[in-house]
């Protein structure tokens, strides 16, 4: 008995040896069956460091990519670190056309010797003619593959895109470049790849995206050496641009957007000589809606506080009556720069600041009965603007620098 | 093929008799004859075409055959020409007593030992104790006159710093007792010794700190070491192999030290230490995997210093696993985990590189262990020769010629120096051998590749144990006490608990609340 159980205990033992080796041996191959062929050598990437999306006349597609050309910083193998030469550039533009994105791109990689690789693409730029006829279609492309990140940053160009990625700006790498960091100063609107997707599925169907254009070379400046900026905000209903705002208005936008950073407002109080300058440093803004009787209104609660940059008033602000007067006028100022954009946003009926959503969140069934009619409602609605301002700092210097002391007023 | 590599392990699990035939010569466990000149003729006959060992024969008061045996260069000469051979050959009365007592009184030789059997005789001459014999009584002595040239104690090499203890110890295994004796005087420091190796007879020593040491351990460390069957040790990394729990891990489960202070801290600590003849490396056990990654100095700078170094380690530790793995991986497979300009760049260095990341890095990586090797066996002048040779060639040439691209050497030049940066030497070898799978599992499977393999060493380190005391803790499992000294170098005052490795004997080790506060000195209290 005993024996006999030793006996099975050896054959289950070689059984054993015998899938333990089975294992080993599969597991060995896992390194070579899998990951090897699907690796791609950073030699081997087309690395797209901006796109743009334009329509042709006949209705294709136009899809421009601007690829960098790693030998341009590179030392060569040679010596010294990186050389870049003064006029050599450092990306290089190739585009194709299709019957869609898809089409153009496939087209388009048969021209590029280089995988073409979406995964550092942070700009894409949508021609003014697509922009206007619907981006949609487009759109499902780029949210769709799984490369292009839905961080990067979008935006409308005033005549064709491709003339965007062109450029070659002297102080960036490359164009694509130079609109992001202008983007990250927050001069303008920054809408990413999924902000666009979340505005066009949101409530209120609107959506803005910053507007940008060449700004021509300075004189001494090789042709190409215009940069991309940020001009204004090209408004959309649905995926159709329908109209554009100027840069003056956009100021309003990032106010109600609460997106307002780095901007001076110069202003000049009343009744007194000079100009006062002021820097935004914090800014709280609250959109309250409000249905009352049926009537449709929303409140724009804005706080705001400010430092002096320049005073060229004779007025010293550290007299809590003359501070009354340059925080009087920063708070009208503010409340007027609101009250242009709005005005033009209603006369538009483009709700690009997601006032459908706020009245959703309040009083979801109102908006439910009201939802086919709210470009109207949009468009009457009353709107109250209260700015309370306050200014905080006054940089390095009180009193207006370089005025004799009787001079300043203390008033 | 399959079913062969199956047979193959099978025939492995058959035990193989022991078939191996000890040194016989050394075995007889017979007494001395009686007969003078029969002893004379066995050891003539063991000593048989050895040319070193010495046999002097002389008279005892005129008319008693007496030798000496010895083997030259192991005894003191001086003085036994002196205080035997001029003492015995000078006495001309015969004495009264019985010869072994009066030999017992009449030499001036402080240890002295009665040998009975040719065993005995063998084992006092091969330690060099001259063997005294005499015709009448069967009976013999060893004189405890040894004496052989050695190292001076010196700073010990591959365990340097800038505090502390300057000694370190030597090949010879008194020496290194005493200088554990001398650190920790209480009786309580127990050395046991025994003799390992059938040829080489190696004096191995255990020594604990009764009252601190659980005793099973003591029990369980002598058991594997009477275990050894072998013909010789000649280095305490035999014995290591020898009484390791798991011998296929790549991670050492045994510490060895070459520092008295090391040995004696770990000794305060409830651990065992074992000393082996011939080496100046003592083996500390049970360990784990934190005590690889201490160094003596953490315990003798301020502890704010020593946590910020213990940390620096950490991150230097994973560094030198994952760096190039890491890097590899991201090149291949996830280039866009990487920020834009960082890319650009490493792309901008990469074009004119002929190679896969992968093999780039294999080849740097090997290169360099090639170098380190080369530096370590060459003597001192070649090595910076070496060292110079290496730095032109990996740093700047074989980048100048883009072979290599620039990243790549910067990432194995912190790879290397990460690497270095375990105190103990051993332990930063386990890591450095364990970092070229990982290159290729990032080579082949990217980011999840890394991820496997980090889970792989991960389980296995909390697979090991090492005495019992498992590898990880006590991280894993979890004891919040012991953490002062893992996370943190708790400063001395607050060290009050001992490690709790196999038992829990004796917990504390200061008394508590002995934070120094100003006037503490000088009040009563």
């Amino acid at each position: 008995m005993i024996k006999e159980r030793g006996r099975v205990t050896v054959r289950e033992k070689v059984n054993r040896h015998k899938s333990i080796s089975i294992i080993l041996l599969l597991l060995l191959t896992i390194p070579f069956m899998s990951g090897c062929w699907d690796r791609v050598e950073i030699n081997d990437l087309a690395i797209v460091t901006a796109a743009s999306i334009d329509k042709k006349d006949d209705g294709s597609i136009e899809l421009s990519i601007q690829v960098f050309i790693p030998k341009s910083i590179s030392s060569g193998g040679g010596e010294g670190g990186p050389s870049q030469g003064a006029g050599g550039a450092t990306t290089l533009v190739k585009s194709d056309v299709g019957s869609n994105l898809s089409e153009a791109l496939s087209k388009l990689q048969g021209k590029v010797p280089r995988k073409v690789f979406w995964g550092h693409c942070k700009v894409f730029v949508f021609g003014e003619g697509l922009a206007k006829e619907g981006i949609q279609e487009q759109l499902d492309f780029l949210l769709r593959h799984p490369q292009p990140r839905e961080r990067a940053n979008v935006y409308v160009s005033k005549g064709k895109g491709k003339a965007i990625l062109e450029s070659l700006p002297p102080l960036e790498n490359y164009s694509g470049e130079v609109i992001k960091e202008l983007s990250d100063l927050h001069l303008g609107l920054r809408v990413t790849l999924h902000n666009l997707d979340e505005m066009l599925t949101g409530n209120s169907q609107a959506v803005a995206l910053p507007f940008i254009k060449i700004l021509p070379p300075a004189k001494g400046e090789a042709k190409l050496q215009g940069i991309p900026y940020i001009f204004g905000t090209a408004l959309f209903e649905r995926d159709k641009m329908t109209g554009t705002m100027t840069e003056k208005e956009t100021r309003g936008l990032l106010w109600l957007k609460d997106d307002m950073e780095s901007y001076t407002v110069t202003l000049k109080p009343e009744g007194i000589e000079g100009l006062i300058s002021i820097n935004p440093i914090s800014s709280r803004v609250r959109i309250i809606p409000y249905i009352v009787n049926g009537n449709w209104r929303v409140s724009v609660k804005v706080d705001t506080e400010g430092t002096v940059i320049q005073n060229g008033t004779k007025l010293n602000l550290t007299v809590p009556k003359s501070l009354k007067i340059a925080e009087r006028t920063y708070q009208k100022d503010v409340e007027k720069r609101i009250r242009l954009t709005l005005l033009h946003l209603q006369g538009n009926g483009d709700d690009v600041i997601g006032l459908a959503k706020e009245f959703y969140r309040k009083y979801p069934k109102q908006f439910s009965e009201a939802e086919n009619d709210w470009e109207r409602i949009f468009e009457e609605m009353e709107v109250e603007v209260d700015v309370t301002s306050h200014i905080r700092r006054q940089g390095y210097i009180n009193k207006p620098a370089g005025l004799p002391e009787k001079e300043v007023k203390d008033r | 093929m399959i079913r062969n590599v199956g047979k193959l392990l099978d025939k492995r699990k058959v035990k193989k008799a022991d078939i191996r035939q000890p040194d016989q010569d050394s075995k007889p466990e017979d007494p001395l004859d009686a007969s003078f000149s029969r002893n004379v003729e066995t050891f003539r006959s063991i000593y048989d075409k050895c040319s070193d060992v010495m046999f002097r024969s002389f008279l005892l008061f005129g008319k008693t055959q007496a030798m000496i045996i010895y083997i030259e260069g192991l005894s003191d000469i001086g003085g036994m020409e002196e205080n035997v051979l001029s003492t015995l050959m000078q006495e001309k009365t015969v004495a009264s007593q019985p010869l072994h007592e009066f030999l017992e009184h009449k030499l001036p030789v402080s240890k002295m030992k009665r040998v009975k059997t040719i065993a005995e005789c063998i084992e006092s001459i091969s330690a060099g104790n001259p063997l005294l014999l005499y015709d009448g009584e069967g009976d013999g002595f060893s004189l405890g006159l040894s004496k052989w040239e050695k190292r001076a104690i010196e700073e010990p090499v591959a365990e340097g710093g800038i505090r502390g203890s300057r000694e370190g110890f030597i090949e010879s295994l008194v020496v290194n007792t005493a200088q554990l004796r001398r650190i920790i005087k209480s009786p309580a420091l127990k050395i046991q010794s025994m003799k390992l190796g059938d040829y080489t007879k190696t004096t191995v020593a255990i020594a604990y700190i009764d009252g601190l040491v659980d005793m099973s351990l003591i029990t369980e460390i002598t058991e594997r070491l009477q275990r050894i069957k072998m013909d010789g040790i000649l280095e305490s990394g035999y014995i290591e192999e020898m009484i390791e729990d798991n011998p296929y891990s790549p991670f050492p489960q045994i510490m060895s030290t070459e520092r008295p202070d090391v040995a004696s801290s770990s000794l305060l600590e409830g651990r065992a230490i074992i000393l082996v003849e011939g080496t100046p490396f003592t083996l500390i056990a049970p360990i784990s995997f934190f005590s690889l990654l201490q160094s003596q100095e953490d315990y003798y700078q301020r502890y704010m210093v020593g946590t910020v170094i213990r940390w620096l380690r950490y991150v230097f530790m994973v560094l030198s696993l994952l760096l190039p793995s890491l890097y590899v991986a991201i090149l291949t497979f996830h280039a866009e985990a990487v920020p834009t300009a960082l890319l650009l760049s490493m792309a901008a260095s990469r074009e004119a590189v002929p190679f896969p990341a992968i093999v780039e890095a294999l080849i740097m990586e090997i290169t360099f262990e090639a170098l380190r090797e080369a530096g370590v066996r060459l003597p001192k002048q070649i090595g910076s020769a070496v060292s110079i040779v290496g730095a032109l060639v990996i740093g700047q040439a074989s980048v100048q010629a883009g072979l290599v691209s620039a990243p790549m050497v910067i990432v194995v030049a912190i790879t290397g120096i990460s690497s270095f940066m375990m105190p103990r030497y051993i332990a930063g070898i386990a890591i450095r051998m364990l970092r070229f799978p990982m290159m290729l599992l990032a080579g082949t499977l990217g980011l999840l590749g890394v991820m496997m393999g980090v889970i792989a060493i991960a389980i296995h380190l909390c697979n090991l144990r090492s005495f019992g005391v498992p590898y990880l803790s006590p991280l894993a499992p979890m004891k919040s006490r012991e953490l002062k000294d893992v996370l943190w170098r708790a400063p001395w005052w607050m060290m009050d608990s001992r490690p709790r490795l196999t038992g829990e004997a004796n917990l504390y080790r200061e008394s508590p609340e002995q934070g120094p506060k100003p006037n503490r000195g000088s009040e009563e209290q």
